[in-house]
């Protein structure tokens, strides 16, 4: 019980911090589910927190409503952008949400009521770990259940030919601004969960590189099943920590071990390392690969 | 006027280092159409080591730089080998060599730091002396004019060789279609590393020229170029050389206009990737782009 | 496991074999933890860089004269990679695991914000050595700080500016994106509004741009007295030369704050940095002992003179040190003796923390003569 109450005192925050980043790698595979590459997870995260951190400290908003109201404004703003944008495909979309979140991030910071380059400052610490692990728990279990379902069954139709999807009937255009707008959801209520973990938010912490991090943690995981990017956001959360603790100098190293395990595990691994372990005949027949040995 | 007129001149000064940077990325993609997101950290590498043959190995700029361009371009040769040809089979080849050429850029980035240290350095004073031309209130720089000349001159040359040289053409023709090149008896594989040569090369060119004028290399500063090359050569159509001069320009031009209009530079890069992002909804093949709204 | 056995064994026979010697027992100097959380990844690695070398300096001149009856510092370095989320866990770390004395860092104030308030709740004592942005010392009574705030600097930099130089009509330039040159924009404008100048045009620009052309030159059409800049030295070398490329007149001063203090603006803008003028912590060319002595060992040890950074880190370890002699390694005990410091020479000058437990020692205003920082006006 001790040793269990001291790991918490060391390891507490990272414990949060890895359900933070599961639940927002969670909302990028709700998105790529559908075939959809999106780098705009961290603006929708940002709009979360923001609306969730204000409600919160300026207008004495209960916790869980602000965190609600956050993420559905989030969503509607992923509802208003995604209809034009969802058009694009692959590249152009990911670019598109870029700049999407570039504007939303400059906006951010050119604003008085988010404390512009200073962040959000003084938002209460009303998160708890429980909450955070209670609501992954319901997400994967949702998003699970969803994989089995008719919406399910669309998404992973539109990633497999989009153009055969839209032969056989399926509205393409509903069904992918639905996984636009659940992932935004979602992302927002993550980014609510966060701002009210730490006492501020900045800007920064939802830019360009954090987006391409949660992009990371779904291929280092896999994209194939929902605990893929569960498992992603984990290890790779957890790895500077697993570093520090076995004195792995700090600087470049850790930076470059971080491509390294990227590398090797597109090059070796392209459906995550969830491959590694559970491997179902079923995962196996959906391999994207068709001339690469599965193990290289 | 004179106040106007500098900001001209401004613009498309920077415009043209934003197309040199944009040409090499551009090149791949028309190529490949594989985003290489990993073209920032070569050009940030192709500049230190500029800079580090300069002070360390005491050659004059004249020769450290074509040999730091060389270098760039073996670089360039690696990343194909290491990150693109295993994926070339794949089916989803552009969304996995999208994502290894972001693990090749952390790596490379981390190497750069590792190597060079994280200290804002600049090449010796009077590495390349420089004249300052003034007329009324307009200043331009002899230095100025020699990065214009020697951009266009490589954008030129690119051209030149892409139309006319029996390599240039054999990489029109994998551009346009691998399988059927391939049947012509182009050596396909041969072509795409040198397409990463080429590309590789003028990154690092572009990073020398970026250094040299601005007084400041780091080894994160491809980062804020590493989007605004992204911006150019969407506006100029992705795979287009000249739409990436033209997107370079027009980039450069509305950044500038920006500050000159509204009097201040809040809205800088706000109104630049505003601008990127209604061109990718209104008109998806850019200013110059093949019609063909291309999947990636 | 084995082979620690085997050092562990060497070591106590050889002092047993100098007890059964000496006929006395050793008297081994005390050993006192202390955390140092510094970026040296990411956007605030080259001053986590600097501050590392500034750091080991002191330490081991700490440690080589302890002897045996003084105390030892023993250093935890970490890198918090520039992010907030690592800077917490690495004061929970310091603070549940290593079980140090007293943590100094960490090196950017956004982290400073988040991390301090786990340090207070742990009654944990804090010495911040590069943090300036408002709230840090607010967040409770465990968190020092031995770096001058832009607020302290720059209202007499402006002054003497208006006094001695005529200024009436200023341009400003600074970053927005940045919590630093942010609050050092903020800090100006406090001061140009309270010393009555006039502002022409507010300009701005982000981190790790390198081409400030466009608003340079909107910043010239206006002919302005002076140009106020708050940034830190990567784009302030850079505003400095192109400012000048541009035909501004040498005539017309840039002032900065602390963020120019540094050897890297001398080095990278050139000949352009003449003329510059800024409010500082701490002066480099200082003819105090203890700082020619630091400048010329640091220089020695690292192979580039240090900066403002550099100092201010040095500057902290004995700062530290001066408490710890006094007070052991009960966190209470230490807090309590860096509130009594008073006077102590340190590299920055005679130097006390407040009640507030902020900085307080004189700053200067600085001035580039001649390729080097002088004091302004000397």
């Amino acid at each position: 019980m001790e040793a269990l109450c001291q790991f918490f005192a060391i390891y507490g925050s990272l414990v949060n911090f890895i359900g933070i980043n599961a639940l927002l790698a969670l909302s990028l595979y709700l998105t790529m589910a559908a075939g959809q590459l999106s780098l705009g997870s961290a603006a929708f995260a940002g709009i979360g927190g923001y609306t969730a951190g204000i409600l919160t400290m300026k207008l004495g908003v209960p916790f869980l409503l602000s965190v609600a109201a956050g993420s559905i404004l989030s969503g509607l703003v992923g509802l208003i952008i995604g209809l034009p944008v969802l058009r694009l495909r692959g590249v152009f979309l990911a670019i598109a949400t870029l700049s999407f979140g570039e504007v939303v991030r400059i906006a951010v910071l050119n604003l008085d009521i988010t404390g512009g380059a200073q962040g959000l400052v003084g938002i209460p610490n009303l998160t708890k770990t429980w909450g955070i692990y209670l609501a992954l728990a319901v997400a994967g279990y949702t998003i699970a259940r969803l994989r089995h379902s008719r919406i399910g069954w669309c998404f992973e139709s539109i990633r497999e030919d989009e153009t055969a999807a839209s032969a056989m009937g399926i509205n393409t255009t509903y069904y992918k601004t639905l996984s636009f707008v659940l992932g935004a959801i979602l992302a927002g209520f993550a980014g609510g969960l966060y701002a009210h973990l730490n006492y501020i938010i900045t800007p920064r912490e939802f830019g360009f590189s954090v987006a391409v991090d949660l992009l990371i943690f779904n291929i280092v995981g896999g994209i194939r099943v929902w605990y893929g990017p569960v498992l992603g956001a984990v290890l790779l959360t957890a790895l500077p920590e697993i570093l520090r603790g076995t004195g792995v100098t700090a600087g470049p190293i850790r930076m470059a071990l971080n491509g390294l395990i990227l590398l090797l595990v597109i090059l070796f691994l392209p459906n995550g390392l969830v491959s590694i372990f559970g491997r179902t005949g079923q995962e196996r027949e959906k391999a994207p690969v068709d001339a690469v040995p599965e193990e290289g | 006027m004179d106040l106007l007129a500098q900001q001209l001149i401004n613009g498309l000064f920077i415009g043209s280092v934003y197309g040199l940077f944009a040409v090499g990325y551009t090149l791949v993609f028309g190529v490949l159409d594989i985003l290489n997101l990993a073209h920032a950290a070569v050009f940030t590498l192709g500049g230190l080591l500029a800079l580090w043959l300069v002070e360390t190995g005491g050659l004059s700029i004249w020769l450290a730089f074509p040999v730091s361009v060389l270098c760039c371009g073996i670089l360039g040769l690696l990343l194909d080998r290491v990150a693109f040809v295993p994926l070339r089979q794949r089916a989803d080849s552009n969304f996995s060599g999208l994502i290894s050429s972001i693990a090749m850029a952390i790596i490379f980035e981390s190497a750069a730091l590792g190597l060079f240290g994280a200290r804002t350095v600049r090449f010796p004073a009077h590495t390349v002396p420089v004249h300052i031309w003034r007329w009324g209130g307009i200043s331009i720089t002899s230095l100025q004019v020699e990065i214009v000349a020697i951009s266009l001159l490589l954008m030129v040359a690119l051209t030149q060789f892409l139309n006319r040289a029996r390599a240039g053409k054999a990489i029109r023709a994998v551009a346009e279609n691998d399988r059927t090149s391939r049947l012509l008896g182009i050596h396909v594989d041969g072509i795409i590393a040198f397409t990463f040569f080429i590309s590789s090369a003028l990154g690092g060119a572009a990073g020398i020229l970026f250094g040299l004028y601005f007084d400041s290399l780091s080894p994160d500063m491809g980062r804020s170029i590493e989007l605004k090359g992204l911006a150019v050569i969407i506006l100029g159509g992705m795979g287009s050389i000249p739409g990436a001069i033209l997107g370079g320009l027009a980039f450069g031009l509305s950044e500038v206009l920006t500050v000159a209009i509204t009097g201040t530079s809040n809205l800088r890069d706000a109104v630049a990737f505003t601008v990127l992002f209604a061109v990718l909804i209104l008109r998806p093949s850019g200013l110059l782009g093949r019609k063909k709204m291309r999947e990636a | 496991m084995h082979n620690v056995q085997r050092r562990v064994g060497m070591t106590f026979s050889l002092c047993m074999a100098l007890i059964f010697i000496s006929g006395q027992v050793f008297a081994a100097a005390k050993e006192v933890k202390i955390g140092f959380a510094l970026s040296m990844t990411g956007g605030g690695a080259a001053y986590g860089a600097t501050q590392k070398n500034g750091i080991q300096l002191a330490v081991d001149e700490i440690n080589a004269a302890a002897g045996s009856e003084g105390i030892k510092i023993v250093p935890v370095f970490e890198d918090d990679a520039s992010l907030p989320q690592q800077g917490i866990n690495v004061f929970n770390k310091f603070i549940n695991a290593d079980k140090v004395s007293l943590i100094i860092g960490p090196t950017l104030s956004n982290t400073a914000q988040v991390t301090d308030r786990i340090a207070q709740q742990a009654g944990m004592p804090v010495l911040a050595v590069s943090n300036t942005a408002k709230g840090i010392t607010e967040i409770g009574d465990c968190i020092f700080r031995d770096s001058l705030t832009e607020m302290v600097v720059i209202p007499n930099t402006i002054k003497v500016a208006k006094e001695k130089l005529g200024v009436h009509k200023v341009a400003v330039f600074y970053g927005n994106d940045d919590a630093f040159t942010k609050g050092g924009y903020d800090a100006f404008k406090q001061a140009i509004a309270d010393a009555g100048l006039e502002v022409l045009t507010e300009q701005t620009f982000a981190k790790g741009d390198r081409d400030f052309s466009p608003q340079l030159t909107q910043i010239k059409s206006k002919n302005p007295d002076a140009i106020i800049v708050s940034a830190l030295v990567e784009e302030a070398s850079g505003i400095v030369s192109q400012a000048r490329q541009l035909g501004i007149a040498a005539t017309v001063p840039i002032i900065g704050g602390n963020g120019f203090n540094s050897p890297a603006l001398l080095k990278n803008a050139g000949e352009a940095a003449e003329g510059v003028m800024m409010g500082a912590s701490w002066n480099a060319s200082s003819s105090l002992p203890l700082n020619k002595k630091f400048v010329a060992a640091f220089t020695a040890r690292c192979g580039n003179p240090p900066d403002q950074f550099a100092a201010q880190a040095y500057a902290g370890v004995y700062i530290a040190y001066e408490a710890l002699k006094k007070a052991g390694s009960d966190h209470k005990a230490i807090q309590s003796a860096l509130g009594q410091i008073k006077d102590l020479d340190t590299v920055l000058g005679k130097f006390s923390f407040t009640s507030g437990r902020d900085a307080e020692h004189t700053p200067v205003v600085q001035v580039v003569k001649g390729g080097k920082f002088a004091v302004f006006g000397e």
